[in-house]
């Protein structure tokens, strides 16, 4: 088979601004598949040459082996897109947006109903399905941006930023959705700011910045990259940090302990102990920090983003997330 | 072409405005309920008959053309400006639906609304006077011609608008003028010679003769046209813009292949 999603040099410019720089991914079929990065670095961008909503500058990009321009039909067809803005048909009751939507796949009208009740109910907001999309609250909202992508039945769900401005409960449902679709063989594309949920949910994590890709690999790959602290806490405590083998990259005192930052904490820290106690001192307290997500993604993208964040959504006001919304397709 | 999903946009678009009677039917209605009252009754029954017709009988065909035209160019460009305006045009663009399959639904439903509109027209100019349709075969066709090629063009309207008052501007400033001077008041028979030359150069002069060939059994044209000509006059304006309705909606599938407009 072949792959879910597959690029190629794929470029987009706008102007001077590369929002696509040469991209090059490769999503397995039925993979969790992230999408990490800052604002601007192009995931939107990257997600929209998939169905069509933004045309590539150069490069190539196919849909379980069809080209997105080429065959845009069974591309389109294949994907199931959640997108970050709310662009629902405002004029219908959210069972008729949905009716619609899978009529335009092709789905004949008793069997798209059929379709978009189950949506409805799977996510949750079956009771409100002749509510039109203006009365829905926030969350609902989101509800039912999902439910949109599923009425089609796609073999492909293409999730941006799913969870944005969103409480932890609902945050929590999603979560548990998207990955119950996954294990039903979906492949999942995500794209977020949150690194925990990246970490939690996918198979594998690109972290992509000025539209390239820096890194691919699974969460835990990505973290042993990193470098880990040893912290030891020394008997006598040594006036200067004492000299140490080639395995440590650095080390500091502060407040009474030894900072060590190492490759893999737990595979050096015996050696690290032992140099330790052959040059006289006792260790009384070990701790090993791992590396985080966040820490690898601010060492390869060089940049401390505060849009990419651990913390959780709730900490995020629906300003900052409408703000986000608001940009121009252009610099996303 | 009418396939499934083709279908359920046109669904779409019908429901649109079918259910909203209100916005869409009453506003042409009223309109038309005070043309034929001013026009035709009060100012019409001291202006002798036109071209052997009673002047209320004269400006009917004119008056559907207008709300027809209108009513499906408004139809289409509002709906896919505000489909842009608010991204819920993502629905279609991200669908399998062929491009030739979205204009279709796109064109149909707002021709339709044109037709219906015209119908309505109809239906009120009967209240003031008797209406027996000379040419049905040529009347209708000339119908869906015409609705079909300005729910074309508004299409392309929707794609170029940038904001709601565009919109406005090409109904206000654009069609009503070209209309009100396409004979819709008058018969082109009364004009100087010059002027008569200069309203050729007026599209809608071939739509309104046309309906008032279909539905009254007269046309400027083959008063004015050499009398060896004269029979394949009308015929001629009906090919012309059955061409010009193919070439536009073509151009709709155009704009929609390379997202003018619609994608980045």
């Amino acid at each position: 088979m072949p792959p879910a999603i597959e690029t190629a040099d794929l470029r987009k410019e706008y102007g001077d601004l590369r929002a696509l720089d040469g991209l090059e991914l490769t999503v397995e079929e039925g993979e969790f598949f992230g999408l990490l990065g800052p604002n601007g670095a192009g995931k939107t961008t990257f997600i929209n040459v998939l169905v069509g909503l933004v045309r590539k500058t150069g490069g190539e990009a196919r849909v379980f082996g069809n080209d997105v321009e080429a065959d845009y039909r069974r591309v389109r067809d294949a994907i199931g897109l959640a997108p970050q803005e709310f662009n629902v048909d405002r004029f219908f009751p959210i069972r008729e947006v949905l009716i619609h939507k899978a009529g335009y796949h092709g789905i004949p009208t008793d069997e798209a109903a059929e379709r978009a009740d189950e949506a409805l109910k799977r996510v949750g907001i079956y009771d409100k399905r002749e509510e039109r999309f203006d009365w829905l609250s926030g969350g609902m909202k989101r509800r039912l941006l999902l439910a949109r992508a599923l009425v089609t039945d796609p073999d492909l769900l293409i999730l941006d930023e799913p969870t944005a401005g969103v409480d932890v409960q609902l945050r929590r449902d999603l979560w548990e959705l998207v990955t119950e679709l996954n294990e039903e063989g979906t492949t999942v594309l995500l794209t977020t700011h949150y690194i925990e949920e990246a970490e939690r949910l996918c198979d594998r994590v690109a972290i992509v910045n000025e539209g390239r890709k820096i890194a691919v690999a699974t969460p835990e790959e990505l973290k042993r990259r990193g470098t880990d602290t040893v912290s030891v806490a020394l008997e006598p405590t040594p006036a200067t940090a004492p000299a140490l083998g080639p395995y440590a990259h650095g080390s500091a005192l502060s407040g009474g302990r030894l900072d060590v930052r190492v490759d893999d904490g737990s595979r050096i820290a015996p050696q690290l102990l032992r140099d330790l106690e052959a040059d006289g001192y006792e260790i009384t307290d070990l701790e090993i920090s791992r590396t985080s997500l966040e820490e690898v993604f601010v060492e390869l993208t060089g940049r401390d983003d505060r849009t990419v964040t651990r913390s959780t959504a709730e900490e995020r006001s629906n300003e900052e997330s409408t703000a986000e919304r608001g940009q121009p397709e252009g610099v996303v | 072409m009418w396939t499934v999903g083709s279908r359920a946009l046109f669904r779409r678009e019908l429901l649109r405005f079918l259910r909203r009677p209100k916005n869409t039917f009453m506003p042409p209605a009223i309109t038309n309920v005070l043309y034929f009252a001013v026009f035709g009754v009060i100012l019409g029954g001291r202006i002798d008959e036109i071209a052997g017709f009673e002047y209320i009988l004269f400006i009917l065909p004119g008056l559907i053309v207008l709300g027809t035209i209108s009513n499906a160019f408004e139809n289409a460009s509002f709906s896919i400006f505000h489909g842009r305006w608010n991204e819920y045009i993502h629905e279609t663009l991200t669908s399998p639906l062929s491009y030739a399959e979205m204009i279709a639904a796109y064109v149909g439903a707002s021709a339709v609304r044109g037709l219906i509109v015209g119908l309505i027209i109809a239906a009120v100019g009967r209240l003031f006077v008797p209406i027996s349709v000379a040419n049905a075969a040529f009347l209708v066709a000339t119908m869906v011609v015409i609705a079909a090629l300005f729910a074309g063009l508004g299409i392309v309207g929707g794609l170029l608008a940038r904001d709601f008052d565009d919109l406005t501007v090409m109904n206000q400033f654009v069609l009503r003028p070209l209309v009100f001077f396409g004979a819709v008041f008058y018969s082109l028979t009364i004009l100087p010679t010059t002027w008569q030359y200069v309203s050729l150069l007026n599209p809608m002069v071939y739509m309104v003769d046309g309906v008032r060939y279909g539905l009254l059994g007269y046309s400027d044209f083959l008063e004015l046209a050499p009398a060896a000509y004269a029979e394949i006059v009308p015929l001629a304006s009906l090919a012309v813009l059955a061409t010009l309705t193919a070439l536009v909606v073509a151009l709709d599938v155009y704009l929609f292949k390379i997202g003018f407009g619609l994608s980045d």
